[in-house]
């Protein structure tokens, strides 16, 4: 069965379609009409799409591909292959990524209808398709460094999208600088790697790591010794919280919201942020050899998860809440892998993208229909007027609040179960309480967000009244189908991949996934007995969530605004994002300004451009260049006496000197 | 060895003279023809002139390459050093006969120019191959002539003349350098031969010490004076700016690539016992040379004297590979002259195509709003201008990386410290004109040259530029490959 190989043809066709209609539309946009690029786009991402489904059945019958394709640096025994890997990991990645982009896609002839950037739009989440594709397909560190850092630079370029904006130019800087220092790590990481391994091959690498830890190599990093496959994943993780926005590099994410809400739902929650949580189950292998590298992902993960959805109670900007959604949730995949269930972190990263996308294109079609205004104290009511999208939106949030048999309800809860049975003494229980207990919450915010804007009291401002409509096709249908997405992939998940049952789960993803049996919690999970939903406290925690938003929201009340009353700091404290921000400001902006102007003012002005010592460098470089100028008199004797008294010069200097 | 066989069997492997006995044949018969071409008719010099280059080139392309062929008692050698030259200068000679198509059309005699150009090519062909300093000189001499008057062509343009002459009186002097340096030589080894004088001096006296020095000393003046090493380079500004622009291309290319294959061959092949001198020399020389091109460079309004600095500047690049001293040194500035040829072709194609009613778009300020008004040219000029700067990954950055490379390697850090600085400096001026191009307004009307030929130039070295920017490695190859023997 492991001796069928993919076609490498139809491979690079997957991320080449992409690439070209971005090149095409980014080069020609703006000779193209509109129409003809929106259709080279899509169609190229859709056809992309198809093959990543018709990879993904081949794959399911054991299909696998390796190799590479050309070498693109070779540097004495620094070689840089581009290959790819096609396992069952990457296969349900490239179907996620390539599904989600796709409707997207689609959705953005609607969406994005009437702006002046319309082309360039187009040539940036065609070019982010091919960025992340490299980045699951690769079959080495580079070629993942290589789509990590494209798919950056495109989220960049979107997040300023409309870079008229101040706020969008802000907000497009702060990830950029948020994600260098991640990114920081994650070459480090990769470097690291390098260095000890002397190979960036994936399979190289991972068969090398068991005689690599018995060796029990170490080094001493600031003081602290530690194992160097620690060092490695450790560093490793810091891109992964950089790219996935865990704490304490979380702060970009719910800003990038400044950018387009297509985006919002393919790079900021489906695809570009949960490559970080690819990255650590790609990457088992290394991973599953250090308990305090796994121990720090379950810790980051399970206080990201915690903290992101107590912010999420209170924000009343509709896309803010759904990135602290975003976040919280990501923090459970990163649980997952910290506890050894990567197979539940892969599943929970695909339903999510399903319902988040979803989530995120419906609150675009309410903005659209609400004239961009993204406060949820000036909607509610809107199921009269945009009956698809207020169904598509119930089902996202059923899936995310963890409803069975919403797709959410499935991941979510074997995350969970996963988190309590895996002992690693108080760092899995802390984990276990922090998800179950985030269930609550996100199952209140996300229907408080739900409520506030469908139901409640209509309180849309008289001037936009008129023009409230449900939106159009272009955009409903891409709803419709990811809202079944939202709906069937965890119960296919369970069922069709049986990606929860521990041996199975071995079977599913083969050897893309290494787990040592002594911490896979799946198998012990499978000790147990099958319980039914009922049972699970996971579903009470979320029906008590919703039970909560409906009893303050559903109708309008005075409860939230007397509740807030009671204790007016911890309310303060939340609504400012626990002011992460305003600490960054103080400790690291504020430093690094002074800094920069003191190197500016007294290094740069005073030497370079004015100073001291003869109104500085720029003066004195012009200065000799004029004198230079000068000794270039005109005259033929001039010259003749330099040459002579070249030659003699020289001469002298030379017998002296010998 | 040479599948060609003469009807007369004296000397030996007359056949790999083949392609300088073709050229010399051609461009003397081009002279006679050119007096019966009417004057509307005398663009089919200039072709008739490409058509002389390719017939050379294929008779060089299908000598065997490989070996080192001798001929004329050793004093001819065709080897893969002096093929490659060969190609290169022929290659510099058609872009520089491209150029000249429109601009020269209204000049008179124009078929003497392309027969002179052709001429001075022959010249350039027997320097790299002469393994005597008797034939280098006869070579270098034909094609200072030729390139003298090439210079002086305008004749009732002032500047044209005075740059001639200026070249004329201190390529004279020059001369008188080379082969005073040359008689202490021969005074000392009584050989002409490089390899012989190489031997002799080997075992050579504690009393004649000083007049070896004092020749060799007097040939790298020569030879410096040549290449516009400082401080050999006071006339480079004048005459490029003075000459023809079309000549100043040819000129800022190809007998530099003659220059420094013959200065190569002089050094590793006659001088090897004074290896520790003469680097010391070069060092000297490299220092002054790569300060003050950079630097004067700056204080230029005129793009063609800043392209002459420039060049000074780059030939002070290029000498590293002459310090290191090792076959990759060699190759270096092999692959910087190569690069260095497409760069400056280029660069001096766009300077031709700006020519406006006789006075030529020379000043940098001429350049200001280029890009909005053409911006293929402002595109096809602001690679050129980042590939001269250095900048990756054009060609220009991996010319000096590998002449750097060469220095780091052979153990002149500092040299190569000193010249990464002044290349840094040197970026100012080169992205001072594309600031122009990109940034400033339209000062005054643009007219340009439109030939297709020329337009052609310009994109081809554009291209190259970018191209072996990318894929280095076949031109890195060719060269290391050219410089085997040493």
């Amino acid at each position: 069965m492991q001796d069928m190989t993919l076609s490498s043809t139809e491979l690079l066709l997957i991320p080449a379609l992409p690439l070209i209609a971005a090149l095409i539309a980014g080069l020609f946009g703006w000779k193209l009409k509109e129409s003809l690029t929106h259709w080279i786009c899509c169609v190229g991402v859709a056809v992309s799409a198809l093959l990543s489904i018709d990879v993904f059945m081949q794959v399911l019958d054991g299909a696998r591909f390796y190799g590479n394709f050309w070498s693109w640096v070779i540097s004495d025994h620094f070689v840089v292959p581009v290959g790819m890997m096609i396992d069952p990991l990457t296969a349900i990645m490239m179907l996620t990524v390539t599904i989600v982009s796709a409707c997207v896609h689609v959705y953005t002839i609607g969406y994005m209808h009437g702006d002046p950037g319309y082309t360039r739009f187009f040539s940036y989440i065609s070019g982010f398709t091919f960025s992340m594709l490299v980045l699951v397909m690769g079959n080495n560190f580079f070629t993942l460094f290589f789509g990590w850092e494209a798919v950056g630079l495109v989220s960049y370029l979107l997040i300023g999208f409309w870079y008229r904006r101040e706020s969008a130019n802000v907000a497009a800087m702060k990830a950029f600088i948020v994600n260098r220092v991640g990114d920081f790590g994650f070459a480090i990481g990769i470097l690291a790697v390098w260095y000890y391994f002397g190979t960036v091959d994936y399979h190289e690498v991972f068969a090398a790591v068991k005689p690599f830890v018995e060796q029990g190599i170490s080094l001493h990093f600031l003081g602290w010794q530690m194992d160097a496959i620690t060092f490695i994943c450790l560093a490793l993780f810091v891109g992964a919280m950089g790219k996935s926005g865990q704490v304490p590099l979380h702060v970009w994410l719910p800003d990038s919201m400044e950018g387009p809400t297509p985006i919002s739902a393919l790079i900021h929650a489906a695809t570009m942020v949960t490559a970080g949580v690819f990255m650590v189950a790609r990457l088992s292998p290394m991973f599953e050899f250090s308990e305090t590298a796994l121990a720090a992902v379950i810790l980051v993960g399970a206080i990201t998860a915690w903290m992101c959805a107590t912010i999420g109670l209170v924000q009343n900007d509709i896309k803010r809440v759904i990135a602290y959604s975003t976040c919280s949730q990501l923090g459970y995949m990163f649980v997952a892998c910290g506890v050894s269930a990567y197979s539940a972190g892969i599943f929970h990263l695909m339903t999510h993208a399903y319902f988040k996308a979803l989530l995120f294109l419906a609150a675009g079609s309410v903005i659209h229909a609400v004239l961009a205004d993204q406060d949820i104290r000036r909607m509610g009511q809107l199921r009269k007027y945009m009956p698809i999208t207020y169904v598509t939106m119930l089902i996202a949030a059923l899936a995310l609040s963890g409803v069975p048999p919403f797709a959410g309800f499935w991941s979510k809860d074997l995350i969970i179960e996963a988190a309590m049975v895996r002992d690693m003494g108080w760092v899995s229980e802390l984990a276990y309480w922090a998800v179950l207990s985030g269930v609550f919450m996100t199952a209140f915010y996300t229907f408080r967000m739900f409520f506030l804007t469908f139901h409640n009291s209509d309180r849309v401002p008289a001037a936009t009244k008129p023009k409230l409509h449900e939106s159009p096709k272009v955009i409903t249908i891409p709803l419709i189908i990811l809202a079944v997405g939202a709906f069937g992939s965890g119960l296919w998940g369970v069922y069709g991949l049986d990606i929860a049952n521990a041996e199975v789960v071995q079977g599913f993803f083969g050897s893309s996934i290494f787990v040592l049996d002594a911490h896979n919690p799946l198998l012990k999970l499978e000790l147990e007995e099958h319980h039914s939903f009922l049972l699970s406290a996971p579903f009470w925690f979320a029906v008590g969530g919703i039970a909560l938003a409906y009893a303050m929201y559903f109708r309008e009340s005075a409860m939230p605004a007397k509740l807030a009353a009671m204790a007016p700091p911890l309310y303060r404290f939340l609504l400012n994002k626990w002011y992460w921000d305003e600490m960054y400001d103080r400790f690291l902006v504020r430093p690094a300004r002074c800094v920069g102007t003191m190197l500016w003012q007294g290094v740069d002005l005073a030497t370079i451009d004015k100073g001291v010592i003869h109104r500085g460098l720029i003066d004195q470089v012009a200065n000799g260049a004029a004198r230079l100028r000068r000794m270039q008199s005109g005259m033929v004797f001039h010259y003749a006496f330099a040459m002579v008294i070249g030659v003699f010069g020289l001469l002298t200097w030379l017998i002296l000197k010998a | 060895m040479a599948n060609i066989t003469f009807p007369f069997p004296y000397p030996e492997h007359l056949g790999i003279m083949l392609p300088e006995i073709l050229l010399a044949v051609l461009a003397m018969a081009l002279l006679l023809w050119d007096l019966f071409v009417p004057k509307e008719k005398k663009g089919m010099i200039a072709w008739a002139a490409v058509a002389s280059c390719v017939v050379t080139l294929i008779a060089l392309l299908q000598l065997p390459a490989g070996d080192s062929l001798h001929t004329f008692y050793g004093y001819f050698v065709l080897d893969p050093f002096a093929a490659y030259a060969k190609v290169l200068m022929i290659a510099a000679t058609v872009l520089a006969i491209f150029l000249s198509l429109d601009f020269m059309k209204d000049e008179q005699n124009v078929g003497e120019y392309y027969c002179l150009m052709l001429f001075a090519l022959l010249g350039m062909m027997f320097m790299v191959s002469a393994t005597n300093f008797v034939v280098m000189y006869l070579g270098l001499e034909l094609m200072a002539l030729c390139v003298y008057v090439l210079v002086a062509y305008q004749r009732d343009v002032l500047r044209s003349s005075e740059a001639g002459l200026k070249y004329f009186i201190l390529g004279a002097l020059s001369s008188g350098m080379l082969l005073y340096g040359l008689s202490f030589i021969y005074g000392v080894t009584t050989d002409f031969m490089f390899a012989g004088i190489g031997e002799a001096l080997r075992h050579v006296e504690d009393g004649s010490r000083l007049a070896v020095l004092l020749g060799m000393l007097f040939i790298i003046a020569g030879l410096a004076f040549k290449v516009s090493v400082a401080p050999f380079h006071m006339w480079t500004p004048d005459t490029y700016e003075g000459a023809p622009t079309p000549v100043t291309a040819f000129m800022s290319v190809a007998p530099k690539v003659a220059g420094f294959v013959v200065f190569i061959r002089v050094l590793a092949d006659a001088f090897p016992a004074l290896q520790t001198e003469y680097t010391t020399v070069l060092s000297v020389l490299a220092v002054l040379t790569i300060g003050i091109g950079n630097v004067a460079a700056i204080a230029q309004r005129n793009i063609k004297r800043m392209l002459a600095y420039s060049t000074i500047g780059h030939v002070g690049f290029m000498l590293l590979g002459l310090i290191a001293a090792t076959q990759e040194g060699y190759s270096g500035a092999m692959v910087y002259l190569t690069i260095y040829l497409f760069m400056n072709m280029g660069a001096f194609a766009i300077i031709v195509l700006m020519r406006r009613d006789g006075i030529q778009g020379e000043l940098l300020d001429d350049f200001a709003g280029l890009a909005r008004v053409r911006p293929g040219y402002a595109l096809a000029m602001g690679l050129l201008l980042f590939s001269l700067a250095g900048i990756p990954f054009l060609a220009g950055f991996w010319a000096k990386f590998a002449v750097f490379a060469a220095a780091i390697h052979s153990g002149h850090i500092w040299l190569a410290v000193y010249a990464i600085v002044f290349s840094v400096v040197g970026c100012f001026y080169y992205l001072r004109v594309v600031k122009y191009m990109y940034f400033d307004k339209e000062r005054v009307a643009f007219n340009f040259i439109e030939n297709p030929v020329m337009q052609a130039t310009v994109v081809v070295t554009s291209l190259a530029v970018v191209i072996f920017g990318l894929y280095p490695k076949p031109v890195m190859a060719m060269c290391s490959a050219a410089v085997s023997m040493f």
